[in-house]
């Protein structure tokens, strides 16, 4: 019988230093790419015998996987501290990710802040591999510092030239070498007021920017259905048996972590 | 799975005189590892029994559930060297002995949470390997409402052998292939068809003695509009926050997940155990965010889960009104008494 919760050895092929807090990983798998998620989708990366947890899969190439991991605990400093070469487990894909069908002909706003691109990366990439199937692409994007924007290669240089894609980035706090805008997300987000006929928000980022995203874009007239986020949990098990994810009567690790406005608000407002 | 359906198949009926039950135990323990109730200073626990002497029919109900022999308080799920993993299994045949109702059906209803979408191997193993002998309840625990919960006092299926106490004797009916198989172990003497007579009249003086405080489906009416009630908030002054509800329960399964290292910084183990949704870190995320920082939000994930949430995942509500957890809480909360004051008596 195959078993669920065994990790399958992987070994870190690559790491990119995206912030003083933040790494992305290149995950490899003796076969080759470990599994091929869906935007959005999750994986539970293993250390032995450090632990386990649920990460969000920001990439993948032909070959690999890639996870941006922000260094919060346990686990992701031992995952910091990692070398090229250095086994990681790994098990997945889990999780329902972007509704990629449904989003087809839309406009789609990206919103998010510090580590919440990281979900919102994967969907943008995929849209821009498929371009002619997605509208225009507007990603609204901010950190606390410069130095605290992840994927800056995207950001400042790829996604800014790739056609039907605006990008603007804001920080809570520039620097003496920072021209951008300064200020909070949800008040880049008012203030760009993108429309919402025909357009799709997509956000994930810190809980409290959460919140007021959700305020700005419910008073700019997105409906609930047209506006969709990511929740996260600390899940232990991926398969809908530690309990750890539920909420009311979905489980994130199945029927999420991808939700929209309207099916949150169906249910208990634990997020 | 070792149970099935009742059918005219196993029609066959036995006898046991009461002073001999103990004889059954001894005639299983030779083939298979008998788990049944023993005493423990005042209370009872379900063990494995070392001899049908210490089998006690006239338990009441056991501090933990029975599927702490399907899942384990902690339990090793696979230990590694060198990013080498080797997995664990220790599931032997076993033999549930004297299983009250609410319990077998705690056990239909885990088989459901450890198999729907994805097939939890620890948990299939050790049911596949599982034979159940269930013992209807001829007498009534003050915190017992299996009656109201459909779950009881008496059991139609989801047993392999089910025993009725009728006086002096058991009636001993089959009720799988497994049961067949068990009773190959045993010698006993075939009961007469009018025993059955004698069975359900001895059920419906049990059946009589529940009082029936409301219906299930009115339960989760109340349930549906009740989750912003202020009543919850004074409920969670009562509580504790202990967890101990969780832990008896026969049909919570949370857990959560460890790695532990040996000495040698080499070989380790990745280890689970039973966690409950009443403890504050349960619901802690990353940069110490907490999506129910309050105890009146995790005593509504507990009973919530338990009486509305379960149903919508499985089919049926998650409670089947044993009632260790009123028997355990320190407070006192029931969560009939509960429903009860949403409802506003």
């Amino acid at each position: 019988m195959s078993n669920p919760y065994v990790p399958v050895i992987a070994r870190i092929e690559r790491i990119i230093e995206e912030t003083p807090d933040v790494k992305t990983f290149h995950l490899v798998t003796a076969a080759g790419k470990p599994f091929a998620p869906r935007p959005g989708q999750l994986a539970m990366l293993s250390l032995l015998p450090v632990g386990e947890g649920m990460f969000s899969v920001s990439g993948q190439g032909e070959a690999h996987l890639e996870f941006a991991i922000k260094k919060v605990g346990q686990l992701t400093t031992a995952l910091h501290e990692a070398e090229v070469g250095q086994a990681v487990g790994i098990r997945g894909p889990y999780g329902n990710g972007f509704p990629v069908e449904e989003l087809q002909g839309k406009d789609l706003v990206f919103i998010g802040g510090g580590i919440g691109l990281a979900p919102l990366r994967s969907l943008i990439n995929y849209c821009l591999a498929h371009r002619p199937d997605y509208g225009e692409l507007l990603i609204i994007y901010g950190a606390r510092t410069p130095a605290d924007l992840v994927f800056k290669e995207e950001l400042f240089r790829h996604w800014p030239q790739a056609p039907g894609t605006a990008v603007h980035v804001t920080v809570d706090a520039g620097d003496a070498g920072w021209q951008g805008p300064v200020g909070l997300v949800p008040a880049l987000l008012e203030q760009l007021n993108p429309r919402p006929q025909g357009k799709v928000a997509i956000t994930c980022g810190p809980p409290v920017m959460i919140k007021f995203v959700l305020q700005a874009l419910e008073r700019m007239g997105y409906r609930d259905d047209q506006v969709i986020t990511t929740l996260e949990r600390r899940m232990k098990c991926g398969l809908g048996k530690c309990g750890r994810c539920n909420l009311g009567s979905k489980y994130v690790c199945l029927d999420g972590p991808v939700f929209t406005l309207g099916q949150l608000k169906a249910l208990p407002a634990e997020y | 799975m070792a149970v099935a359906k009742v059918s005219e198949r196993w029609a066959a009926m036995s006898l046991v005189p009461k002073e001999e039950v103990g004889l059954l135990v001894d005639g299983l323990a030779r083939h298979y590892q008998v788990i049944g109730p023993k005493q423990k200073g005042k209370a009872f626990v379900l063990e494995k029994l070392a001899s049908g002497q210490e089998l006690r029919l006239d338990y009441q109900t056991s501090i933990l559930p029975p599927r702490k022999a399907l899942i384990r308080p902690r339990e090793t799920m696979f230990s590694f060297h060198d990013n080498q993993v080797e997995t664990v299994q220790d599931a032997g045949p076993q033999v549930l002995f004297g299983l009250h109702p609410c319990d077998v059906h705690a056990l239909t209803l885990l088989d459901q949470v450890f198999s729907l979408e994805y097939e939890d191997p620890y948990y299939a193993a050790r049911r596949q390997q599982t034979y159940v002998v269930a013992l209807n309840c001829t007498t009534v625990g003050e915190n017992c409402f299996c009656y109201l919960m459909g779950t009881g006092p008496t059991l139609r299926d989801g047993y392999d052998l089910l025993l009725t106490d009728l006086g002096n004797e058991y009636l001993v009916e089959v009720g799988s292939d497994a049961g067949e198989e068990l009773l190959r172990h045993l010698s006993l003497r075939p009961a007469p068809r009018v025993r059955v007579v004698e069975k359900e009249k001895r059920l419906d003086q049990v059946r009589r003695q529940f009082r029936q405080q409301m219906e299930v489906t009115e339960m989760r009416e109340v349930l549906a509009g009740s989750y912003n009630h202020p009543a919850w908030r004074e409920l969670a002054k009562d509580c504790l926050g202990c967890g101990n509800c969780t832990m008896v329960c026969p049909t919570c399964f949370c857990f959560q997940v460890k790695d532990q290292l040996e000495l040698d910084l080499n070989h380790g183990q990745r280890v689970r155990e039973w966690d409950s949704c009443l403890l504050w870190d349960y619901s802690l995320v990353a940069l110490g965010h907490n999506f129910r920082p309050q105890l009146e939000t995790r005593l509504k994930q507990r009973l919530y889960h338990k009486l509305y949430y379960y149903e919508d995942q499985i089919g049926t509500p998650g409670c089947v009104g044993c009632g260790r957890c009123v028997t355990n809480c320190p407070a006192g909360i029931h969560p009939l008494e509960v429903v009860a004051r949403l409802k506003g008596e």
